[in-house]
């Protein structure tokens, strides 16, 4: 492939085709853009939703009721029973088939081959007996959404103090490994030096053993230096990178063209110089890439936090904080699907919005798509 | 501008000894050293020792929980890791078969999706994106009572869904079993992994948006399909990021823990198909408390998957371009 | 003078700052994580060290899923709490070793262990070890039966005294024993449609409704039911007891041919709320601890009663017991004082209150007879229960344990899971081979670590 030039925007080649027809065809080649674009949207959309099918299970927990989740008839919504209240206690609605027509009567009394019902409208007339097997009723739904167990997930766990850590821990991490990352990448990427290979597979090699392994020793030396019960074990070593960030810099960096450095270096500039101005507005789009990365990672982080925060309960993230619903004994799939709900809501919006800084960085290395 | 040659002439030739190095040279290699010191600086402080110690341990009888009695037993570890231990090649077998199987759908899959959310025919991108990568927030606990939630056999949705939609039999306790039946077992942690490739399409994204249009643009003006173009063009130009995803992705699967852990208790059933080799680490280590044999194990595991990707690393320059010019 | 008097200032402060001893507490191998149960612990700390200066007792609470990988974690790297508790039998025998021995530290306070059963004391002495802990709270267990659902289908209740007879619907006069839960049951099944599970038009796969379930355990504790036993005998070698080998044949008819236990697929289901059978309201009876009447059934909208265990295959009823103790780290520097903490844990109002949270009896005798009418009384104030079955079930606790010692205890509980989740699995499960197949593995794992 030849040397480009560096980016001058040039201007498209004239386009054959509809531009030099009438407007009639054009409004038609715009017209059949459109139904390709809606007819791709669709597709996309399809694949989508298979996608996400799980977390719409997640959604809908969330705003049911601990009994809804094991009840053996509910439908798929959040509904509740229909009750009807009743000389002091509430009795469930059912679908009746009497007397030629089907009615919707409140089950007071449940026997094995019959059952006693009582009207809603016309409570008056006292109970009536039914034969035939009530289970198979069908009961009466109405849609009910549980929106109370949000406010009651967010108090149980003292969700505020949470969020607090997570994102004091998330922000300054991201920051610290996104930096380190990029200069330890530069280097690998830009320069050469003696046993450079293998320093690069000592690098990688870091990721290969299973952070298990090194586990106990690990937590022996920070417990050597003091810092287990504290954020420190978790946050400093990010500040001298790793080797996830680093290793996809560094592929990064070696697919930036090299006129401009060559440039710089004529003019005289210094590595940092050149990194700086050079590199790092043209890496952009992979920069925020890797803060991404790293800040959702963060974000959901749960054995290292775990392992040096246990039992400073102030202290630790959402995602150790999520495990008070899982106790022993008492689990609340219900709250724990709706605090999980609110723990992604931050990392989603934070990603939505981010995304106009790949279009933006796109358009300062002077490539568009 | 003696710099500059002596530079592009050193892009020719591999490294040598600091004997032989010119003046520039030199210089640019303390420049190496200065930039890539942060990382040298952490990595002897938190992760050497810490590996090392790793490796000593594998040569020691170490119960975990009366570290003070620790014995020195030399080969032992390991003679009893690769020659009597059966469970070592079957967690070995497991592994590679289900690599072999994830690791083409999920690079795929992610390129493809990759592909489609960078596409100018999509109105909306920017939701689509984020919905696309929502299941890589979830936090761990939700998502394992999701998926147990989702892939039970009488009332989790897809058994439902598959009911609705096809009317076969597929929930209840004859329907199809996700998660206990050892035909369908890789399928089911298939599905469950296809969550995980968020990470995988940002990088592919981030990378597809590097390429320059001029590219697009002149091919197209020479009359190249769209199959042509992705071929030749956006393939080639984003194969560092396809070469990062297979070296990432290789290494998640080689150190598959949580799924078989948590959903299937670790036991590896059915039938053994998800004794995954760090499910044994695992074992051996946290529950038998041998921390020596488990450095061992972890160890056999770190010696293959430094030559998988040593190799990988030698072949990379046939087929990965990079545009800077590989140094 | 008015340096001597700085200098015997910072003496004092530095005494005093020396003198406080730091004990750490770590729970969450048993009961304890709960959120309900974490402010009753606090407040004992603060409590503790409110009335005190020497020691600084420290709470550090980790969840269960967890707790086993954090505490081996702290250990080997030299960073042992000090007291672990409260853990049950199988998470002291998760850990062999851990434990230090207390016979040195009751001998030197003379500390009073009459008022303890010297049976269950002699539970905790274990050989090679010594005294690893004083029993601090019991959980029998019994069946606890839903009365609304037993009305419904018009059956009598179960007996609630053990050796009492029961009367079926028919009238008929039995004994209590597993046949005749078994026709229960059977009556309490019930599919979509309303059949139970005795005639002839049942679904077994549209159930919903059944008659008998085990809450939260594993497989020796399914089969204890059946008669005491374990899987290794005295000399180290594997053995499937007889009664076992018949009450696994037995789970196995009830789940897959019959149907009344849900087998996998329909406990792992949302309608039994995910193997909360109790709370689900979709169980006639359940086998179940003290501690689950302690920790879940407070919100718990069906009537309900407590039963005696039937006559299992051995010709006596089994009611499997757990018991909880505090052990002291033998890694920990600072074992007196944890001694201290212990021997306040153990007076008897703080054993209540502790007790009571973990939703345990108190192990001291002299504690039993009033405490179990005030549990009641706390937590169930509306609610009619017979608390006398508790009490009875603890003259039939299982010996040996369910939960006791075998050789590489995580591994061979990993062997027997396996085989546990093939029996809740598998339709047509051949038991005599996939037991014989059991006692080989079992067997050739204990040989490997003789």
């Amino acid at each position: 492939m030849a040397v480009r030039k560096p980016a001058t925007p040039q201007p498209p080649a004239p386009p054959r085709g509809p531009e030099s027809y009438g407007s009639a065809e054009r409004q038609a080649a715009a017209y059949r853009g459109l139904i390709v674009k809606i007819l791709f949207t669709s597709f996309v959309l399809v694949i989508l939703l298979l996608y996400i099918m799980p977390l719409g299970y997640s959604f809908i927990t969330s705003f049911k009721s601990k009994s809804q989740v094991s009840d053996v008839n509910a439908p798929v919504l959040p509904s509740a029973r229909v009750t009807f209240d009743w000389e002091g206690e509430s009795y469930e609605v059912y679908e009746v088939p009497i007397e030629g027509e089907t009615r919707e009567l409140a089950l007071t009394v449940r026997r094995r081959d019959h059952a006693f019902f009582v009207d809603p409208q016309n409570p008056g007339a006292g109970e009536i007996r039914w034969e035939g097997r009530w289970r198979s009723l069908d009961p009466v739904y109405e849609l009910a959404f549980q929106w109370g167990n949000y406010p009651t997930a967010f108090e149980f766990i003292d969700f505020l103090q949470l969020l607090r850590n997570t994102l004091f821990y998330a922000i300054v991490t991201t920051f610290a490994a996104t930096s380190s990352a990029a200069i330890v990448a530069y280097g690998f990427a830009r320069f050469r030096f003696p046993l450079k290979g293998l320093l690069f597979m000592v690098l990688i090699s870091t990721i290969i053993l299973p952070s298990q392994a090194t586990l106990v020793p690990q937590y022996a030396v920070f417990f050597q230096f003091g810092w287990v019960g504290t954020w420190l074990p978790l946050i400093i070593p990010t500040f001298f990178s790793n080797a996830y960030n680093v290793f996809l810099l560094r592929q990064y960096f070696l697919t930036i063209p090299t006129e401009l450095e060559e440039a710089a270096r004529i003019d005289g500039a210094g590595p940092i110089r050149t990194f700086v101005q050079i590199i790092l507005p043209q890496a952009v789009p992979a920069l925020i890439a890797v803060s991404l990365f790293h800040f959702f990672f963060a974000w959901n982080d749960f054995f290292g936090p775990l392992i040096y925060l246990a039992g400073n309960d102030n202290l630790q993230p959402l995602s150790v904080g999520l495990f008070r619903f899982n106790g022993l004994y008492a689990t609340e799939p219900q709250l724990i699907q709706a605090a999980s709900v609110m723990t992604m809501i931050i990392p989603l919006l934070i990603f939505f919005f981010a995304q106009r800084f790949f279009m933006q960085g796109v358009v300062v290395t002077g490539v568009d798509k | 501008m003696e710099m500059l040659d002596a530079v592009q002439g050193a892009r020719k030739t591999k490294a040598r000894g600091w004997r032989r190095l010119t003046r520039a040279e030199r210089r640019e290699a303390r420049w190496g050293y200065a930039f890539i010191g942060l990382w040298i600086v952490g990595f002897l402080t938190f992760y050497f020792l810490p590996m090392a110690a790793s490796l000593v341990f594998s040569f020691f009888d170490f119960e975990l929980t009366r570290p003070d009695e620790a014995t020195f037993i030399g080969l032992d570890n390991w003679r009893k890791l690769l020659f009597e231990d059966p469970r070592v090649w079957q967690a070995l077998r497991v592994t590679f078969t289900f690599a072999l199987i994830s690791l083409p759908i999920g690079m795929i899959s992610a390129l493809f999706l990759a592909v489609l959310l960078n596409s100018e025919h999509l109105i909306g991108k920017s939701l689509f994106r984020t919905l696309f990568y929502a299941p890589t927030m979830v936090p761990i606990i939700a998502g394992v009572l999701i998926w147990s939630g989702v892939l039970n056999p009488t009332t989790g949705w897809i058994n439902q869904i598959i009911e609705a939609v096809t009317g076969l039999d597929a929930a209840g306790p004859n329907g199809i079993r996700w998660l206990n039946d050892p035909r369908i077992i890789y399928l089911s942690y298939v599905m469950i992994g296809f969550w995980a490739i968020g990470n995988a399409i940002l990088y592919n994204l981030a990378s597809l948006q590097g390429v320059p249009s001029e590219l697009y643009e002149a091919a197209k003006i020479d009359g190249a399909s769209w199959l042509r173009r992705l071929w030749s063009i956006t393939l080639p130009m984003i194969s560092p990021i396809i070469f990062y995803n297979l070296i990432l992705s290789i290494f998640g699967l080689m150190q598959y823990f949580e799924v078989p852990y948590v959903l299937n208790t670790g036991t590896g059933e059915p039938d053994g198909t998800t004794y995954f080799y760090i499910v044994h680490f695992y074992r051996q280590t946290f529950q038998n408390l041998d921390m020596g044999y488990g450095s061992a194990i972890a160890w056999l595991l770190y010696i293959i998957a430094i030559t998988i990707t040593a190799t990988l690393f030698a072949t990379a320059n046939r087929w990965v371009y990079y545009a800077g010019g590989n140094r | 003078m008015r340096r001597f008097a700085i200098l015997l200032l910072a003496l004092a402060f530095a005494g005093a700052a020396a003198a406080q001893t730091q004990i750490r507490w770590y729970v969450g191998l048993g009961a304890g994580s709960d959120v309900g149960v974490i402010p009753v612990q606090e407040e004992f700390v603060a409590n503790f060290n409110a009335s005190q200066d020497d020691i600084e007792l420290i709470l550090e609470i980790v969840d269960n899923d967890q707790a086993y990988d954090v505490l081996a974690t702290q250990i080997a790297a030299g960073n042992p709490p000090d007291i672990v508790g409260p853990v049950g039998i199988r998470g002291r025998n998760a850990f062999p070793g851990i434990f230090a021995d207390l016979t040195p530290y009751i001998e030197a306070t003379d500390y009073d262990l009459s008022d303890f059963d010297p049976a269950l004391v002699d539970v905790y002495n274990v050989e090679g070890e010594g005294q690893i802990g004083i029993p601090f709270a019991v959980f029998p267990s019994y069946i606890t039966y839903n009365k609304t659902l037993f009305d419904e289908a018009g059956l009598p209740y179960p007996p609630h005294a053990y050796g009492e007879p029961y009367t079926t619907w028919e009238g008929e006069t039995v004994d209590w024993d597993l046949a005749a839960m078994r026709d229960v049951g059977m009556l309490l099944t019930v599919d979509a449609n309303g059949f139970d599970a005795a005639m002839p038009e049942f679904d077994n796969n549209n159930v919903v409704q059944w008659g008998f379930g085990e809450q939260w355990t594993d497989l020796r504790g399914r089969l204890a039911k059946f008669g005491a036993g374990t899987f290794v005998d005295e000399n180290g070698d594997a053995i499937i007891p007889a009664h076992w080998a018949q009450g696994v044949q037995w789970l196995h008819d009830a789940m897959w041919v019959d149907g009344w236990i849900p087998n996998a697929p329909y406990s792992g289901s949302d309608f039994l709320a995910a193997g909360d059978l109790l709370a689900s309201g979709n169980v006639g009876m359940v086998h179940t601890h003290l501690w689950y009447q302690g920790c879940c059934m407070a919100g718990f909208e069906d009537e309900w009663d407590l039963a005696a265990m039937p006559t299992g295959l051995t010709g006596v009823p089994v009611a499997k017991l757990h018991g909880d103790t505090f052990g002291i780290t033998s890694a920990s520097p600072n074992k007196e004082a944890a001694f201290e903490v212990l021997v306040a844990m153990f007076e008897p109002e703080n054993m209540v209150t502790l007790s009571e949270i973990y939703g345990g009896m108190p192990a001291r005798e002299s504690l039993a007879g009033s405490y179990i009418a005030s549990f009641g009384e706390n937590n169930f104030p509306d609610r009619d229960v017979d608390w006398s079955v508790v009490t009875a079930s603890l003259g039939y606790a299982d010996s040996p344990s369910h939960e006791g010692p075998l050789p590489a205890f995580r591994d061979a509980e990993q062997l027997y899971i396996a085989f546990d989740q093939r029996l809740n699995n598998e339709a047509d499960l051949d038991v005599g081979s996939e037991l014989a197949l059991l006692q080989a593995e079992l067997q050739l794992l204990f040989d490997s670590v003789r």
